[in-house]
């Protein structure tokens, strides 16, 4: 990330800050238009989310600011392409899904689980704007997980598409092998405290009083 | 044009850490934030009414506890009203013993005893912490991970970590679904290196307790605690939940101790404008009032945000001094990697290293940081003779002892046999000689064979569902024909029926003989006083390989 | 100088109630039939004296034993009596809030794993409303005579309802 980004980030969060005001903030965070390689990302929102009862379906839950007032990872990939490579994993193994957002928390734990809790097959996955995601099942605590990519840094696309597909797999019912887990002790030097202004960013676009919401999502 | 001069230190490893500038309105500040509040503090009938400028209606969860639990009243009024700079003076002047300051310190506030360390350098904050660490000798902990979640690599591992000196040993996994083999693994393995020492498995809450009952591990760490409500909640817990957890522990007789550190909140997202330090005070407090006998901190996983910013790194050292001023075990941290500088590593490893802390890492990698699974740590196993090399330079006792490479190569191939033995007598799965023999010579998971993951995971869950315990492992460790190791296994759940361990500070000898802030208190009062390397002790720190004696030349 | 008279006069009481060559502070001396800091490590100065749960002496135990079947996963689990004891000699050396961590996991012992985990996990936070907090309590409290522990889950829900960290109904 280059310091024009970050700086843009910290005024915002600044701006947010003193205006001090959390209720608008959910409006901006599904703002549409999100420029992508292929067409722009638009989520809307389409009222309070369902639990689902299609057992060969993913829900992917998304933070409060994914792809809405933040539209790229830490490391500037693009939250369309993010969401399109999740999808065609899914789809590879031939399983539907649907997109929700989660207001209450920022905290992809607690977003994974609430995705897995409404998901038909019980398995959900959730992404935070800097790119951290969980692969969770209904069944287990929500700190804990079946598969943790934390160090959002090292996911990339290709590291998203295979999140995809495993997480189908496990709606299926099968034990996919995890997605190889990349390990770079030198992410947190690099990344951490800007991490953390990311995710006071999405921490100050949460409310929570807002149920979790249906989205749709579209590219144009 | 580019000056040359910036051209070379732009390329510099320092210049590729993350640094930001102070933020107080968010608490991207390390200590005093304009927000933090002033020490007060107003007991009635019994009860404090007042905390750090808030009336009671006011207070949140933490304020609460804290108040109900984490304050020693009798003279916490008087206390409060008496000047920090005094106070301050006290925690490091040598002529002050340390009972007297732990009278002061667990009486003050959370913003009083912020008020008091600000008040320090880091040399009188390094001089605090000889005399205030809770047990009269230090010691230390290494991690023991790899990326594969090789079981037979940990215990391999932890065999040469319990050689080279470490009290303690933490693993956890990559996958969730390994966990128990991890800690199977990490707790024979150590056995086999040297008996006595105590192993854990950091993984969630619920399932750590389990494994502990079950007898995989002698002791828990990660039982995290944080400074805002809003944090504790995305933390899933409470200071009640957590209270709870760690009665949990007591009554199964395992030791434990808390986590939390200098950066989470703001990490997390919700700081409330505080400063790190004063927000891991209320840590401390909620871990003292829970009854905890220790914490682990200093800022552990959240290192990058504090070193970000300016003061950081004494806001670190400062928070491990609150934990010893409250009479807490302190295991210090210096685990998590937060520079790419190795100058800056070791200067911020000094803080503890040198006046010694109960665990100076909490912990040192025993494996190259690629097969770190905390997401790398200050030190790892490429390091260990520098380390070694700076004990002999100062003569300070970090908890390592240097070793031959004979003796390493003896520990590791026995762990890994006695692991293969005991996948087999407990019917998990195979473990080929080829892994023995990768596992003996190797440096980390890229000199591993590949394990059958799904299988391995299916045989994991598998010993959880039919309850497999810490007492088949003994049995299928003396049918296997190591008796010796099945000795240590059994030494090491004996103790969870005397309940020794559970004291502040406690580590075990080869003898299990427990050393804890009970049996063996500091008593520093100056020089000569308190723990000393003995003459035994300083032959072995001396004697590296690497020296060249005359008669060789 | 004020504060320097003040501290004096703290100092001079606390210093009043401590033990001429003891590091902690606020010794106590043992209650009869109690222990203190003397007796510790207990399992290495009085194993005789020391029983698992089951009753079980410590001073007995041997991998033979395990071996043999004679002593199995529930003769490796620590005693009330043991943990009182545990909790006196931590108030022996001032640590008091340890202590009373000791004796509220004294009570815990007879509590079975399932039990207890469950009773940790309606502890975390939206996991229960008041009254199913207040009757995990009252069960503790009846079943395996948890006073302690039931008084301090009632507390934590009290604090939970005030700020609104109940399961929403």
């Amino acid at each position: 990330m280059d310091e024009k980004t970050l700086r843009s980030i910290i005024e915002e969060v600044i701006k947010e800050f003193t205006s001090g005001s959390g209720g608008t903030a959910t409006a901006v965070a599904t703002a549409p238009s999100v420029s992508s390689a292929a067409g722009s990302l638009q989520i809307s929102e389409a009222g309070p989310a369902e639990r689902g009862t299609n057992p060969r379906e993913v829900v992917i839950a998304l933070a409060p600011g994914f792809g809405g007032r933040m539209t790229h990872t830490i490391i500037d990939v693009d939250h369309g392409d993010v969401l399109r490579e999740v999808c065609a994993g899914i789809e590879e193994q031939g399983l539907s899904y649907r997109f929700i957002r989660v207001f209450r928390t920022a905290d992809v734990g607690f977003i994974a689980h609430e995705a897995a809790k409404l998901s038909g097959s019980g398995i959900g996955i959730g992404i935070q704007s800097r790119g951290t995601t969980v692969i969770h099942q209904k069944d287990l605590p929500p700190l804990s997980n079946l598969e943790l990519f934390s160090q959002a840094p090292l996911v990339d696309l290709e590291t998203f598409r295979a999140i995809g597909s495993n997480a189908a797999k496990y709606a299926k019912g099968e034990s996919p092998s995890p997605v190889p887990v990349r390990n770079d002790q030198m992410a947190r030097p690099k990344y951490q405290a800007i991490a953390a202004l990311w995710h006071i960013k999405e921490t100050q676009l949460c409310d929570p009083n807002k149920k979790t919401q249906t989205l749709r999502v579209e590219y144009r | 044009m580019k000056s040359k001069r910036f051209e070379a230190l732009d390329a510099r490893p320092v210049n590729q850490d993350g640094f930001v500038t102070e933020w107080p309105e968010v608490g991207l500040i390390a200590m005093s934030s304009p927000s933090d509040p002033k020490p007060s503090i107003r007991i009635e009938g019994g009860k404090v009414c007042e905390l750090d400028g808030k009336q009671r209606a006011d207070f949140d969860m933490i304020d609460t506890f804290i108040a109900d639990y984490g304050i020693k009243l009798e003279n916490a009024e008087a206390v409060c009203k008496m000047d920090s700079l005094e106070l301050a003076r006290k925690l490091c002047d040598i002529n002050v013993p340390r009972a007297e300051v732990v009278a002061l310190t667990t009486a003050m506030t959370p913003a009083k005893i912020t008020e008091v360390v600000s008040k320090m350098t880091v040399l009188e904050m390094m001089m605090a912490v000889t005399k205030m660490r809770a047990r009269k000798s230090p010691a230390n902990q290494a991690h023991v991970t790899n990326v594969k979640d090789h079981p037979v690599q940990i215990a391999a591992d932890a065999a040469e970590a319990a050689l080279r000196g470490f009290a303690e040993l933490e693993t956890t996994v990559g996958i969730v679904r390994y966990a128990p083999f991890n800690a199977i693994a990490l707790m024979v393995g150590a056995q086999v290196g040297r008996p006595g020492i105590l192993t854990q498995c950091a993984v969630e809450e619920a399932t750590e307790l389990e494994l502990g009952m079950r007898g995989f591990t002698a002791y828990a760490e990660t039982v995290s605690v944080y400074g805002t409500e809003a944090v504790f909640m995305d933390g899933d817990d409470t200071p009640w939940s957590k209270a709870f957890l760690a009665s949990c522990y007591a009554s199964r007789g395992l030791k434990m101790r808390f986590t939390s550190g200098t950066g989470s909140e703001v990490q997390m997202g919700y700081a409330e404008g505080k400063s790190m330090l004063y927000l891991e005070a209320r840590c401390i407090y909620i871990t003292k009032g829970a009854g905890s006998q220790g914490i682990q901190n200093g800022s552990v996983s959240c290192v990058g945000v504090p070193a970000a910013v300016p003061q950081g790194i004494r806001a670190i050292l400062a928070e491990n001094l609150i934990a010893m001023a409250l009479d807490l075990e302190c295991a210090s941290s210096n685990d998590q990697t937060f520079t790419h500088s190795d100058l800056r590593r070791v200067a911020r490893s000094l803080m503890q290293f040198v006046p010694g802390t109960d665990f100076i890492c909490s912990g040192y990698s025993a494996t190259p940081n690629y097969d770190n699974m905390f997401a790398g740590s200050n030190w790892d196993a490429d390091d260990y003779d520098d380390w070694l090399i700076i004990q002999r330079d100062l003569k300070i006792d970090g908890g390592l002892v240097p070793v031959v490479e004979e003796d390493v190569v003896r520990v590791r191939n026995k762990a890994a046999k006695v692991i293969q033995a005991l996948f087999r007598e407990l019917g998990l799965t195979e473990v080929s000689d080829a892994e023995v023999e990768a596992a003996t010579y190797a440096r980390g998971s890229q000199d591993m064979p590949n394990r059958n993951v799904v299988e391995d995971m299916k045989a994991a869950g598998e010993l959880m569902k039919r309850g497999l315990t810490g007492v088949d492992i003994v049995k299928a460790l003396a049918k296997a024909g190591f008796d010796d190791v099945a000795g240590s296994v059994f030494g090491m759940l004996k103790q969870r029926v005397a309940g020794d361990y559970l004291h502040t500070s406690a580590i075990l000898n080869d003898s299990f003989e427990v050393i804890s802030a009970v049996n063996q208190p500091n008593d520093y009062r100056g020089p000569q006083t308190g723990y000393q390397i003995s003459d035994e002790k300083w032959e072995q720190l001396k004697t590296i390989r690497q020296a060249i004696s005359p008669e060789n030349v | 100088m004020e504060s320097e008279e003040l501290i004096r006069q703290i100092m001079s009481e606390v210093m009043a109630n401590l033990g001429k060559d003891q590091v902690s502070f606020a010794k106590k001396p043992a209650a009869s039939g109690g222990v203190d800091a003397s007796s510790y490590p207990l399992g290495e100065k009085m194993p005789g004296q020391i029983k698992a749960a089951t009753g079980k002496v410590l001073a007995d135990f041997s991998v033979a034993k395990v071996k043999s079947g004679e002593l199995t996963a529930d003769d490796f689990r620590i005693a009330p009596e043991t943990l009182e004891m545990q909790a006196q000699v931590a108030e022996s050396v001032g640590r008091d809030s340890l202590a009373r961590n000791m004796r509220r996991a004294a009570e815990l012992i007879k509590v079975p794993d399932a039990e207890l985990l469950q009773v940790y996990n309606a502890l975390r936070p939206y996991r229960s409303t008041k009254a199913e907090l207040y009757g995990l309590a009252n069960d503790l409290e009846t079943k395996y005579g948890c006073s302690v522990n039931a008084a301090f889950i009632k507390e934590a829900a009290d604090v939970y309802e005030k700020r609104g960290r109940l399961k929403a109904e």
